[in-house]
């Protein structure tokens, strides 16, 4: 149960080409977020979503403000979801699951791949399964190392529909076992709408639209007439952005 | 074509047999022997110096089973073998140790990238020869000489392809190994070594060959025993059948390694490359051909 705390934060790049202007991707946020808590990052291309996660992991450091994750009173352990699986393609997907972990944990990683419907995959390597089939290898990794804050990165924006759909539902599950605290970003609001206990909107610029409660219970169907009224007035409110 | 009254086949006519056994690799490789050897004949005929092949095995078999050359002269083999092959093991195994880590090293380090890239550069235009020649000034007449001059000869060659591939890595891996903060050793074995195993061979095959060579003329300047050294034995004594023996011994030797040895690690180690599935979609295939 992970404790993300932004205060101020901007962060603006230099300008693309000599002579152009500086670039800002996250303009004066301040935000938290506190307990067993799905929280999606909504906004459209270009709004600072991937620098902000980037900024929690620490793969980029702010132009000013603060971050913190914390678990009590130690740094957070973090999970990470990609875009694109991102597995070792020589390796088995049993040592996949392996190679993040610093202990041994194949007890663990057989325990999340089950979760995930591949417990026959153990001994196959990331080539001969499907696109859909390594986005789950990745969720399951990210999801074996039991982060206190898990970081998702448009998870499923690679894939096609049917698929996202299917890794939604199992993405549902491991989180209703689990209940860990999850940034998701997504570029969609009927996703988010269905995982997610709050929704933050950013808008261009990289500031904060929106920050929507959605107060259903999980797991969430996508057919569920309750999911779709929240989305329709969602993107409602899309429209006056 | 019809004219002829002959019936057309509605599907190509496949391969005739001795068409196919040339294109099967076994049979290429035995034909590309037996026009060799054909050839070697034939250039017997027009220079008579040259040992005709029968000579040569004659020889080979003499040398192989330690019986006599003539007088007091015996076959020796399997001794000068066993050192020279101890000797290329070791020199091999430095020169290949020492190109893996420093290639990895200029590939990932841009710093080590600028210090290193024209040393290794001019390190693998340096011709076996001068390494043969510059441990033997160091060494002397011992078994130094030649292990080094393996090594330094080989060395550049691993290097300079290892640099490549762990340059081609791809930042997707190397971030996701950061972020789950994979430790160094763990990211050597599991992320690094495997995407430029590759390169490591290609490298291996390279400091083979040219190992191989090194060895060959060290033992000849300097060595008092070994495969070099006893070619030279020969070529002293005048005895060509007994110089072209021992060339066609390296031919083999080197042929063998390629093919045998380095063609199955390289199976074994791309293993994830070919999957099953691939396998049976093609035979599934040619039955549908047929």
């Amino acid at each position: 149960m992970a404790r993300v705390e932004i205060q101020r934060l901007s962060k603006i790049f230099p300008p693309p080409q000599k002579g152009g202007d500086p670039v800002t991707a996250i303009g004066d946020v301040t935000l938290e977020v506190e307990g067993n808590v799905f929280v999606s990052i909504v906004g459209p291309s270009g709004c600072g979503k991937s620098t902000l996660l980037n900024i929690l992991s620490g793969v980029e450091t702010p132009t000013s403000g603060t971050v913190s994750v914390t678990e009590g009173d130690r740094p957070a352990h973090l999970g990470y979801v990609f875009q694109d699986a991102r597995l070792l393609p020589w390796r088995t997907v049993m040592d996949n699951m392996l190679y993040v972990r610093d202990d041994d944990g194949a007890e663990k990683a057989t325990r999340y791949l089950e979760m995930v419907g591949l417990s026959h995959t153990h001994d196959m390597f990331p080539g001969q399964l499907s696109g859909g089939m390594q986005q789950r290898v990745g969720i399951a990794r990210a999801f074996s190392v039991e982060p206190d804050l898990l970081l998702m990165d448009e998870p499923f924006s690679h894939l096609d529909a049917i698929t996202a759909r299917s890794l939604r539902d199992h993405l549902q599950e491991l989180w209703t076992v689990t209940r860990k605290t999850v940034l998701f970003v997504t570029h969609d609001v009927v996703e988010a709408v269905q995982l997610s206990d709050r929704i933050i909107v950013l808008a261009p610029g990289g500031r904060i639209f929106d920050d929507i409660a959605i107060d259903l219970p999980h797991p969430r169907r996508a057919a569920d007439p309750k999911v779709a009224t929240q989305q329709a007035e969602i993107l409602g409110r899309f429209e006056e952005m | 074509m019809s004219a002829a009254g002959v019936a057309l086949p509605e599907a190509p006519a496949p391969p005739g047999w001795v068409r196919q056994r040339l294109i099967s690799p076994v049979g290429a490789q035995v034909t590309a022997v037996v026009v060799f050897v054909g050839l070697w004949q034939l250039l017997t005929l027009i220079a008579p110096r040259v040992p005709s092949p029968v000579e040569v095995s004659q020889f080979l078999y003499v040398e192989v089973t330690g019986g006599s050359h003539g007088g007091i002269i015996t076959g020796e083999f399997f001794e000068h073998f066993a050192i020279t092959l101890r000797r290329f093991s070791l020199g091999l195994l430095i020169g290949f140790t020492a190109g893996l880590l420093i290639g990895i090293v200029i590939g990932l380090s841009g710093l080590a990238r600028a210090l290193l890239n024209d040393t290794v550069l001019v390190l693998l235009t340096m011709p076996a020869f001068v390494w043969a020649f510059l441990t033997t000034m160091w060494f002397g007449i011992t078994w130094q000489a030649p292990v080094l001059t393996v090594a330094f000869t080989a060395f550049p060659f691993v290097a300079i392809n290892v640099a490549q591939g762990a340059r081609a890595i791809t930042p997707e891996l190397k971030n996701m190994s950061s972020a789950f903060e994979v430790g160094r050793w763990k990211q050597f074995r599991h992320l690094i070594v495997p995407a430029v195993v590759g390169y490591i061979f290609a490298g291996l095959r390279f400091a083979i060959i040219v190992g191989w060579n090194g060895i060959l003329l060290s033992e000849w300047f300097s060595g008092q025993a070994g495969v070099g050294f006893r070619t030279r034995y020969w070529f002293d004594a005048n005895r060509y059948r007994g110089f072209v023996g021992w060339v066609i011994v390296f031919i083999v030797f080197i042929v063998v390694v390629d093919r045998v040895v380095l063609n199955r690690l390289q199976a074994r180690a791309f293993r994830w490359r070919d999957p099953i599935e691939v396998e049976i979609d093609l035979s599934r295939q040619e039955q549908v051909g047929v």
